[in-house]
Formats: C-alpha cells, sequence, structure tokens
C-alpha cells in the first residue's frame, strides 16, 4: 500500500554525508527498519512524512500521491494523514495528556473524538493521565499517549520512529505487546524504526536492514538476524543469534529454564518468568562451538545436531550459518574450518552452554 | 500641567505598546521561521531604531511623514491632514522606536520552541496558523510577555522621536517625558520631582505585575 522511493542526499560536503537510496513497499502489518544509527533510518520516516523533501522520487500511499519529483508534487504534511511517533518529548508540555491526544482528533464531531480518545487510554491503559501534564508522567505513559495523540487522527500510516528508546526495560516488553495488538486491530501499515533485534523480532512481520543509507537485505526478522546473507548485513545486525520462545519449564533445583521455540528445545539459566510467557533469548555467534562428532560427555547442556547452510569469511572470522530447526549464526577461525573441513553442506553438532544464552529485554 | 501629560503618556503607551505586541510578535515570527531575499536587510531596517539617537529616527520620520515628507506629501494632498504635531504622531514615533525590542524578544522566544512541537502539530493535521496559536505562542509566551513589558518601559520613557515628529505642545502631544524636561528647564523642581516620581512608580509597578504573572506556575 505505501510505495516509496526516495533519494536524498544529507549533509552534503561534511563528514556525516550519506546519500539516502531506498525503495520502501509495504501493505500490512509491521515492518521494521533496522540500522544503526545514522544509517539513515529516521530520515526515511520523515521523507514519508513529508518533513523533509526527498531530492528525488515518489512516495504514494493507496490512491494519495505525497511526492513526486518528476510531477513536482509535495503533499503538505497536514494532508497525508500519517500517525507519527517521536523518540520522546514531543506531546505539547502545556496541554494535558486528554489535551494532547484530543489537539488532533478529528474536528467533525467533538464527542466522537472524546469518545475515541477515551477508548485509546482505555487499551493503552492509561485513564488515570487525563487529567495529568506531559511531565509528570513517566517515559512509558509519555509514549502511550504519544501513540494515542497519532491514532486519534485515524491515520491511515503509522511512522513510529524508536518509540521505546525512552521508555524504561521493565515497561518495554509490555509496550510492544500493545503495539502490537493496536497494529492488528487498526489494519493500517505500521512503519517501525529500531536499532533493537529484541523490538525487531517481537514486532516486525517485515523486516528492512538499512546500512549507510541503502537497503542491505530484507526479510522475516528472524532469518535476517540469524542467516545474513552479506557481511556488511552481518556487521549491522551484529553477532547476536536472536529467536523467540516460551518459557516451558522450570527446574530450580538444576538451576535450568527450558524455553520452547516450536522447532526446537533450548536450556538457559534459570530465570523464574511466567510459564507460557514470551521470550526474546540471543547469544553470540562466537560463544557456540561446533563439533563434528556427537559429544556426550559435556557440560553444554544444549547439543543440537544441524547442518552447514552458508559460510562468510570476513577477514579473520568465518560466519557459518548452521540450521538446526532454527537457524544459528555461528563464529569461528579459518584454523577451525580448515581442521573440522567445514563446507557448506556439512553435517555438525552445536554445542550451547546454558550459561552463554540470555533472555533480551 | 501633570496631569493632562499623564493622560496623554498612558494613551500614547497604550496604543503604541498593543501596536508593538501585535506588528512585533508577526515580525518576529517572520524572522524567525521564513527565509525569503532580503530578510537579512529588513532584519537591519527594523533593527536600525534601536541603535539610532532616537533624534535621528525622529528626523528620517519627518522626511516620511512631514508635510512634504514621502508619505506625508500624498497625504496632505489627499486629505488636507498631516501627522506631524499630533498626538497620533506620538504614538507612531514611540511605536518605531520600541519596535525593534520587541521583534528580538519575539523571534528569541519563537525560536526557543523545539520544532519537534510543531512538526508534530503540523502531522496531526492542523494548518500553520493553528499551529501557531495553540503551540508556538503559547510556549513562547513568557519571552513574549518579556518583551512586551521591555517595549512598554521604553515607549514609556520615549523623548526624542517624539519630540521631533510631534513636538512639545502641552495638553496635545506633549508626553510625560517630555512635561519633566519642560518642568526643570523652567525651574519647577517640584512639579519635575512629583512626575518622576510618578513615572517610575508605574514602570515599577507594570514590571513588578508581570514578573509575578509570568512566573512558572506551581506544578499540580
Amino acid at each position: 500500500m505505501l510505495d516509496a522511493r526516495i533519494r536524498k542526499q544529507l549533509g552534503s560536503g561534511n563528514a556525516q554525508a550519506l546519500t539516502i537510496d531506498v525503495t520502501v513497499r509495504l501493505s500490512s502489518g509491521v515492518t521494521v527498519l533496522f540500522g544503526s544509527s545514522g544509517a539513515g533510518k529516521t530520515s526515511i520516516l520523515r521523507a514519508i512524512a513529508g518533513i523533509v523533501m526527498p531530492d528525488e522520487g515518489r512516495i504514494s500511499l493507496g490512491e494519495m500521491v505525497y511526492f513526486d519529483s518528476s510531477a513536482g508534487i509535495n503533499m503538505p504534511m497536514q494532508q497525508r494523514k500519517v500517525g507519527y511517533v517521536f523518540q520522546s518529548h514531543t506531546l505539547f508540555p502545556h496541554m494535558t495528556a486528554e489535551q494532547n491526544a484530543l489537539y488532533g482528533a478529528k474536528l467533525d464531531s467533538r464527542r466522537s473524538a472524546r469518545e475515541r480518545v477515551r477508548e485509546l487510554f482505555e487499551i493503552l491503559a492509561i485513564q488515570n493521565t487525563s487529567a495529568r501534564y506531559p511531565h509528570e508522567l513517566s517515559g512509558g505513559e509519555q509514549q502511550r499517549v504519544a501513540l494515542a495523540r497519532a491514532l486519534a487522527t485515524a491515520p491511515l500510516l503509522m511512522l513510529l520512529d524508536e518509540p521505546l528508546s525512552a521508555v524504561d526495560v521493565s515497561t518495554r516488553s509490555r509496550l510492544l505487546e500493545e503495539i502490537s495488538a493496536i497494529q492488528q486491530k487498526s489494519r493500517i501499515p505500521f512503519l517501525y524504526v529500531t536499532h533493537s533485534p529484541s523490538e525487531a523480532v517481537r514486532l516486525g512481520n517485515h523486516m528492512m536492514v538499512i546500512d549507510a543509507g541503502k537497503i542491505v537485505q530484507e526479510g522475516t526478522p528472524l532469518e535476517i538476524f540469524n542467516a545474513p546473507k552479506t557481511a556488511p548485513v552481518a556487521s549491522v545486525v551484529g553477532t547476536e543469534n536472536v529467536f523467540v520462545g516460551k518459557i516451558l519449564c522450570h527446574n530450580s533445583e538444576d538451576g535450568i529454564t527450558t524455553v520452547d521455540t516450536g522447532l526446537c528445545r533450548i536450556e538457559l539459566p534459570y530465570n523464574g518468568m511466567l510459564i507460557g510467557s514470551q521470550v526474546t533469548v540471543g547469544i553470540r555467534s562466537e560463544d557456540i562451538i561446533l563439533s563434528r562428532e556427537h559429544l556426550t560427555q559435556t557440560s553444554a547442556r544444549n547439543v543440537f545436531p544441524g547442518k552447514i547452510r552458508s559460510m562468510i569469511t570476513d577477514l579473520d572470522n568465518v560466519e557459518i550459518v548452521a540450521n538446526c530447526g532454527i537457524d544459528f549464526k555461528v563464529s569461528v577461525t579459518k584454523a577451525a574450518v580448515r581442521k573440522l573441513d567445514l563446507k557448506v553442506g556439512s553435517d555438525v553438532y552445536l554445542l550451547i552452554k546454558a550459561r552463554a544464552l540470555h533472555v533480551l529485554a | 500641567m501633570i496631569w493632562p501629560a499623564l493622560k496623554l503618556s498612558l494613551l500614547v503607551v497604550s496604543l503604541a505598546t498593543l501596536v508593538i505586541s501585535v506588528a512585533g510578535t508577526a515580525l518576529g515570527f517572520l524572522f524567525a521561521k521564513r527565509t525569503f531575499r532580503g530578510k537579512d536587510f529588513l532584519d537591519a531596517i527594523f533593527t536600525l531604531p534601536m541603535v539610532l539617537p532616537p533624534t535621528v529616527t525622529g528626523y528620517y520620520l519627518i522626511l516620511l511623514l512631514g508635510r512634504r515628507g514621502l508619505l506625508g506629501k500624498p497625504l496632505y494632498a489627499l486629505t488636507g491632514w498631516t501627522v506631524t504635531f499630533t498626538w497620533i504622531a506620538a504614538v507612531i514615533a514611540t511605536t518605531v522606536v520600541a519596535l525593534p525590542l520587541m521583534i528580538k524578544s519575539a523571534r528569541a522566544a519563537i525560536e526557543s520552541v523545539n520544532v519537534d512541537y510543531e512538526i508534530a502539530s503540523c502531522l496531526v493535521g492542523k494548518n500553520e496558523l493553528e499551529t501557531f496559536f495553540r503551540i508556538t505562542l503559547p510556549l513562547a509566551s513568557r519571552g513574549i510577555l518579556a518583551g512586551i513589558v521591555l517595549s512598554f518601559a521604553r515607549a514609556f520613557g520615549e523623548f526624542g522621536a517624539t519630540l521631533m515628529l510631534a513636538g512639545n505642545i502641552p495638553g496635545r502631544t506633549q508626553t510625560m517625558p517630555l512635561a519633566i524636561y519642560e518642568a526643570v528647564v523652567a525651574g519647577e523642581d517640584e512639579q519635575a520631582k512629583w512626575m518622576a516620581l510618578i513615572l517610575t512608580g508605574i514602570s515599577v509597578a507594570v514590571v513588578y505585575l508581570t514578573n509575578s504573572l509570568s512566573r512558572p506556575k506551581r506544578r499540580r
């Protein structure tokens, strides 16, 4: 539904000069724009919203043409009907939470606007903030009000620019679930900018990795995190393997918690989280050991048989993607590759210590 | 001569402050938010009365508005009326001299408002005018209020340009500062003293009142 081709030169001449050149297409669900800071993610959002004008390109949402450099069209941001949530601190400080949310709500019927805002506050569990001013709200509450303000305008597209960056860790997980629920309820596309793997995996139906102004890989978040296609993507997404699962059971005596990812079961250190709750688990690629034979006498709690899917050689490292139900990135030295004679298609065993696995916020 | 001078001063200053508040805020907004050709030149022109001696500003105003002036001549030919030596001339001279202070204050106040608030307002569909009145203006209100007080104070003390354009006609164009000057020159020390005290009292009261009004609200 959103179809954007954007070319824009940023900061010409200086050290941070960057040319953004992307084609973004999204129809439904949550699309994640993932990249490190300075990659141009925010600029893409701002161009779609009309805050900045691209040098060249065409942006349209359904029938509406937002921008077309060749036809000389540049729709003002007031008419674009996008909901925009900033990183932080853009609630109007002189208005209460409710006034903030009502501010942009459609004027045609005051009453229905009020009802809509009340409903949004209910969904976001912030009814108690209505009469309070932004400086009296926590980071999480502020962002919920900002979400309500954007949604009250009945937007056709939501743009979220790292909305959780100023929210404390304990609130993030709940807010993520709420954003996901709101998206499913509103049925409009969400474009979500982040550099957090956990947010990307939990929220994204689709993900685009941005590096130096270009899209370097597209796919589902898990697919990209655990099997980056090229070295630049690998460096952007980091060496972390990320996967989601549900807490299956605890064994506090042994100090073990078992997580079911649907494709395999993984043992990690005991964490006491609610059984059945969703978790994002990470392990760094250099913490996984590869073995050609099935070791049984080992302290590693997780031993999975798998097959090598791909190998990227990068300076001294070899980034291997091994599939054992789910894909794992494994980082080993060239010496190890030579000694074990590893090739694409080789059968290997992955050894993962429970202690090397950690739950991501 | 105290009462007519005081009455005239209050009339002239309140009218001038009214005009200055509106025009100064509008010009401050223009300079803060817009880029256009000749902006720096226009800015310099509007700043000039702040740096020129008021008598020189008054002189230029005569060249512009006098009976043989650039605008004054056609006006006189059309209506047979000229602005010089009327109380309106005092309002004009006062306005021109005090306006730069308001423009500078308003511009600084408007520029200090985080642009993201204004962008957020536009993104939820509000046009520039509504964004200005409902977001920018309330958030810049303290600086703008300070500007109004400053220009009021400057207007109340205006002497030179008023003398040039409006003259010093008791009961018609003689404002308080002019009356004080005349009293001192004529050796009427008692009158000069009282007028100076009244002028000081009013200025102190206004500044004090605004300060207490603009103090940040207690957090509820």
